[in-house]
């Protein structure tokens, strides 16, 4: 069977269920009250790294089309998403208006793990290097800019105060 | 950002880590605090409430949107599944992830002792292929689970094609993860 789908991991339905974001942001709590700060970036470094190395290839191969392709995607199989994915001369930029699981989270009375939107930083980081690219995030807490450029194209470091607390 | 879509898969991953991390007890922890006590306190509410119809209302929503294909029988004395197709485990075969070695473990490791809490036992058994049964009881009652076909008639997944497998997990009046024999 062929695999067409930019997702590297696909279901036989469309869309996700938006409760296991009440594990998502679970997890995340566990491992930080455990092992601290440092253990959660570990965590989120190593699932990008790692478990998302598929993507990282598909990057590495298809270059910022196949950045954009997989965002597009990506955003609609999660529920209640709204995004808008731009693929630009030396990156593609993701502006999320409705982020689905802060959406979810609050919707269900949860409280949030206040570096909730880091994640989308650290992973997505993780995911991009080796496709040679970098990430910059900034807003959260809702809605946010996801920013992946080509490493020659960016010099600034992402500045952590641009994302939000979550809440 | 880390999605629902592809939850099962780094949700499986994850209990990899944690295992390398700390061990088998770090896993265990992780399901007691993470996902019973916190993510799935919604599942306490109504089930330690409302006993076994708080389990019809929890079952009913999540297999409902998790797009199970399953089927639930229940009386005011027992609450009965009948997994044809974990749609949980199914997404890990049809993606060839298996990063923890033993992932339908999970299940019993946050239902169990939300159970316990609940004052119900789990009559419970796996395959890993995806099929799986549970009944549960109130831990005073000390009826045996039911035998293939007398509780959820044709739909017992004890009768199908596909139950068989080389590898059966059993779960016998349990609240831990732990408490099982496995069957050839």
């Amino acid at each position: 069977m062929i695999h067409t789908s930019p997702l590297p991991y696909t279901d036989t339905k469309p869309v996700g269920a938006a409760d296991f974001y009440t594990a998502i942001n679970a997890t995340f709590r566990f491992i930080i009250n455990r092992f601290g700060r440092d253990g959660l970036l570990r965590y989120w470094q190593q699932l990008g790294s790692r478990y998302y190395a598929p993507v990282s290839q598909q990057w590495s191969k298809g270059g910022l089309q196949s950045v954009a392709d997989y965002w597009r995607a990506f955003f609609d199989a999660e529920p209640g998403a709204e995004a808008e994915v731009s693929l630009l001369a030396n990156e593609v930029c993701v502006r999320v208006t409705t982020c689905p699981a802060i959406q979810h989270l609050r919707a269900q009375g949860r409280e949030i793990v206040p570096t909730f939107c880091q994640q989308c930083y650290f992973v997505s980081e993780a995911m991009a290097e080796p496709a040679g690219l970098t990430v910059r995030v900034k807003g959260g807490n809702g809605s946010c800019v996801q920013r992946f450029i080509k490493r020659s194209a960016c010099s600034e470091a992402q500045n952590m105060e641009d994302i939000a607390s979550a809440s | 950002m880390i999605g629902c879509y592809d939850f099962c898969g780094h949700y499986e991953w994850t209990f990899g880590w944690l295992e390398q991390l700390g061990g088998h007890e770090l896993v265990r922890d992780y399901w007691l605090e993470a996902i019973s006590e916190d993510s799935q306190r919604h599942a306490a509410d109504l089930i330690v409430n409302q006993g076994i119809e708080g389990m019809r209302k929890y079952w009913q929503h999540t297999l409902e949107e998790e797009a199970a294909d399953h089927v639930m029988t229940s009386t005011d004395e027992v609450y009965r599944i009948d997994m044809h197709q974990c749609p949980s485990k199914g997404f890990l075969i049809k993606n060839g992830l298996d990063q923890y070695h033993d992932y339908c473990d999970h299940c019993m490791g946050w239902i169990g002792p939300l159970m316990k809490k609940a004052g119900f036992v789990v009559d419970h058994e796996h395959n890993h292929c995806g099929q799986c049964w549970w009944e549960i009881r109130a831990t005073d009652d000390l009826t045996p689970p039911s035998q293939p076909g007398n509780l959820s008639g044709k739909s017992d997944v004890r009768l199908m094609p596909n139950w068989k497998s080389n590898l059966t997990d059993h779960y016998d009046r349990a609240t831990d993860p732990d408490d099982k024999t496995t069957l050839p």
